[in-house]
């Protein structure tokens, strides 16, 4: 019993400073870089490379974490598997908001339709509000329509971490259990106090 | 299809080794045609001698291993002594937290972080293996039901006197296997469809919310109710242990018949009670025994104990037909065969056309859930037809409820089976590169896995992989005909026999949904990793 509450304690111990650290940054997809890239003086928040039918797709998105009223730009490049060549047609760039069950989503924003400088296709963006969006490609090659979306957060990612919402939820079940049950032995201790005076 | 973010008209991926959403991708061929040939001849013999009418010899014969010679004392001292569970908690514990740190702070390349690798790889794929050599004994050591245990009750192991638990009983409506159902379905898409997977911070996030449901669970309700009702995990390995080769059963049922205290069910000052409701004297099913072995150890006659049973027998003799169970199995058949199919080269051009017409995007979550519902609902709706047409062929006897719920249990060892087939392929595939996992849990500094690297020497040969997958489907499938003849050589309620047009039906649909699982087999494979 007494090992038992020694471990409770040093879970606790462990787990305490972790919940109460710094949110970290998380890509799912995508590899982060902190290289400088190009002309840009801050870092790209991603950079993905990807295959979509006959073209080879990369993307980078600066800077490295865009904010609601602050300039940023995505830099996209598009080579034909089959003989490396640069796609030289124009390509349009979409916005909207990412979700799955975003049911209130506004509808598609057109971002720009871009030509190619030196084979990257540039578009800026400027957001008012943080959130997640999703930014879309589009463009034809060879009589076949290619788009492709990639996510894009705007703002600080949520203040606490997995960590701190499984503590907090977990504090709060045993908090509210052990309140009711509190409250429970009141309860049964008057009931009891009742039926011994009212003998 | 988490990284599924590229979408395209047309085009479907295949070869070996191509980029996948800035990753590359693996595609292993599928089981040779003198594998699949033999598979497919074994199936048609097993057809011939099933629709024999009769019972078959499918027997209750039983052996009490802790009787065997040079095992049995070991197996008995293993099984009675508390610091055996206890340590082996502790173990599954600090993996657990591990597999927690690693998933939220380290790499996130899923080969390279021990999140993913243990988890999906190792564990996920194992746990099922252990079925059959085990049966539940994976829910005696889960962590997070130990953690739980540990935050509800301040202790890993034995009754807790002061627990921070309401102890409410589960309400009538949750009592079944709906919510476990729908925890499977829910898991499934986060492992498929979300990419959950390929994602070390999912994996620990998700590692983060059954412990949260876990310690709800306890701080509600009485004793487990996670384990017996909630946990997708738990009712899988529950259902699957059904066709399992070992149980914890009575070594003298005369023993327990005397028996007026109850232990095993009460518990003693020490040992919790059991934790999912069970005596172990009218214990006839594995279903719901999490193979704690709290009985085994508060019994003061020492008369529980494992027993090796022919494979299969319980499923046939002794499983109790449940309307919810029936649709859990069947979730479980439509499921496992799902696993499969997203993962064969036409899956991803199938979704981009299904995204198209629907203009969806990002990760394809849409289309991924209409293709996931339609792949779950028509083997059901199959079997469903199949149980129409056995009732008229019955004359209408029996209610469709009830039927439904016989036949589900024939189809079990189909879904084990391709489940153990299909998870084999991910553990000898996908397991390049763990030590360096073990050596670097963290994945500090790690790169992905080269083409060298995924294609590096197999620990298991192709041969032996394919000779054991054939056997496995050849095996689910002699199972499940074996179950059906049973099941059918007794129908209630006067224990009639079905004769062998009425029996055809779900006979059909055993061969089909075998068929189809082969099939799956035979086709090349794309990786998750």
């Amino acid at each position: 019993m007494m090992r038992a509450r020694w471990l409770f304690v040093l879970l606790w111990i462990l787990l305490g400073p972790v919940c109460i650290g710094p949110a970290w940054a998380h890509h799912v997809i995508g590899r982060p870089s902190y290289s400088l890239n190009e002309d840009s003086n801050t870092p790209p928040s991603m950079e993905v490379e990807t295959q979509v039918g006959d073209y080879y797709v990369t993307y980078m998105v600066f800077p490295a974490f865009p904010r609601p009223g602050a300039p940023g730009r995505v830099n996209f490049y598009a080579t034909r598997i089959r003989d490396g060549k640069p796609f030289q047609g124009k390509v349009t760039f979409w916005v909207r908001d990412a979700g799955w069950l975003h049911w209130h989503r506004r509808p598609p924003e057109k971002l720009g339709v871009q030509t190619p400088e030196d084979g990257v296709y540039r578009q800026l963006f400027q957001f008012s509000e943080k959130g997640d969006y999703l930014l879309r490609a589009e463009f034809e090659a060879d009589g076949q329509p290619y788009q492709i979306d990639f996510p894009l957060r705007i703002g600080n990612p949520a203040p606490v971490g997995p960590i701190g919402i499984a503590v907090g939820a977990v504090m709060l079940i045993l908090v509210s259990v052990s309140v009711i049950q509190r409250r429970r032995l009141v309860r049964l201790k008057a009931q009891r106090q009742r039926l011994e005076s009212g003998t | 299809m988490a990284m599924q973010m590229a979408m395209q008209s047309g085009q479907a991926m295949a070869g070996m080794g191509m980029a996948k959403g800035g990753m590359l991708m693996t595609m292993y061929p599928g089981l040779p045609l003198l594998w699949s040939g033999t598979a497919l001849a074994a199936m048609a013999l097993v057809t011939l001698l099933a629709l024999r009418t009769g019972a078959g010899t499918l027997g209750g014969r039983w052996w009490v291993l802790s009787r065997l010679p040079a095992v049995g004392p070991l197996l008995r001292w293993l099984a009675t002594r508390p610091a055996v569970l206890v340590g082996l908690r502790l173990v599954a514990v600090a993996l657990f937290l591990l597999v927690i740190a690693t998933g939220l702070f380290g790499n996130q390349i899923p080969q390279r972080n021990l999140a993913t690798m243990l988890t999906w790889t190792f564990w996920w794929t194992g746990v099922i293996i252990s079925v059959l050599v085990v049966g539940s004994a994976w829910c005696a050591i889960c962590p997070w039901d130990a953690l739980a245990n540990l935050l509800v009750r301040q202790r890993i192991w034995g009754r807790a006197h002061m627990p921070l638990s309401l102890e409410l009983r589960v309400p009538r409506w949750l009592r079944n296997t709906w919510p476990a159902l729908a925890m499977f379905v829910g898991l499934t898409w986060l492992e498929l469809g979300f990419g959950i997977t390929t994602s070390p911070y999912g994996t620990a996030v998700l590692a983060l919310i059954m412990v949260v449901l876990a310690t709800l669970s306890m701080a509600l309700f009485e004793r487990k109710a996670f384990c017996h009702y909630f946990c997708a995990v738990g009712r899988t390995l529950g259902a699957y242990s059904t066709v399992a080769p070992v149980a914890v059963r009575p070594v003298d049922t005369d023993v327990c018949a005397r028996c007026k205290t109850l232990e095993c069910y009460h518990g003693t000052g020490e040992v919790e009670p059991c934790p999912t409701h069970l005596v172990m004297g009218r214990l006839r099913e594995n279903t719901f025994c999490i193979s704690c072995g709290a009985c085994a150890i508060a019994c003061p006659k020492q008369n529980v104990a494992w027993r090796a049973r022919p494979l299969g027998s319980e499923l046939a003799l002794d499983v109790r037909p449940r309307w919810d169970h029936a649709w859990f199995i069947l979730g479980l058949v439509a499921l496992t065969s799902f696993h499969g199919f997203t993962m064969m080269p036409f899956w991803e051009s199938w979704m981009s056309r299904l995204a198209q017409w629907l203009g969806d995007s990002g990760q394809l979550l849409w289309s991924f859930s209409i293709g996931m519902t339609g792949a779950l609902l028509l083997p059901i709706g199959l079997f469903a037809l199949a149980i129409w047409v056995t009732r008229r062929l019955l004359g209408n006897r029996l209610s469709f409820r009830r039927l439904f719920a016989i036949f589900a249990l024939p189809t079990l060892p189909l879904a084990f089976s391709y489940h153990l087939a299909h998870n084999l392929t991910h553990l000898v595939r996908e397991s390049a590169g763990f030590g360096s996992v073990l050596a670097n849990p963290f994945g500090v500094g790690a790169k992905p896995l080269s083409m060298a690297e995924r294609m590096a020497d197999l620990w298991m040969p192709m041969d032996l992989l394919f000779t054991l997958q054939t056997a496995l489907i050849v095996l689910g499938f002699w199972l499940a005909m074996r179950v059906l003849r049973q099941r059918a050589s007794r129908l209630p309620p006067k224990g009639t026999a079905m004769t062998l047009v009425q029996r055809l039906p779900v006979t059909l649909y055993l061969l089909v949904m075998a068929g189809f699982n082969l099939w799956l087999l035979m086709q090349p494979m794309i990786m998750r990793m």
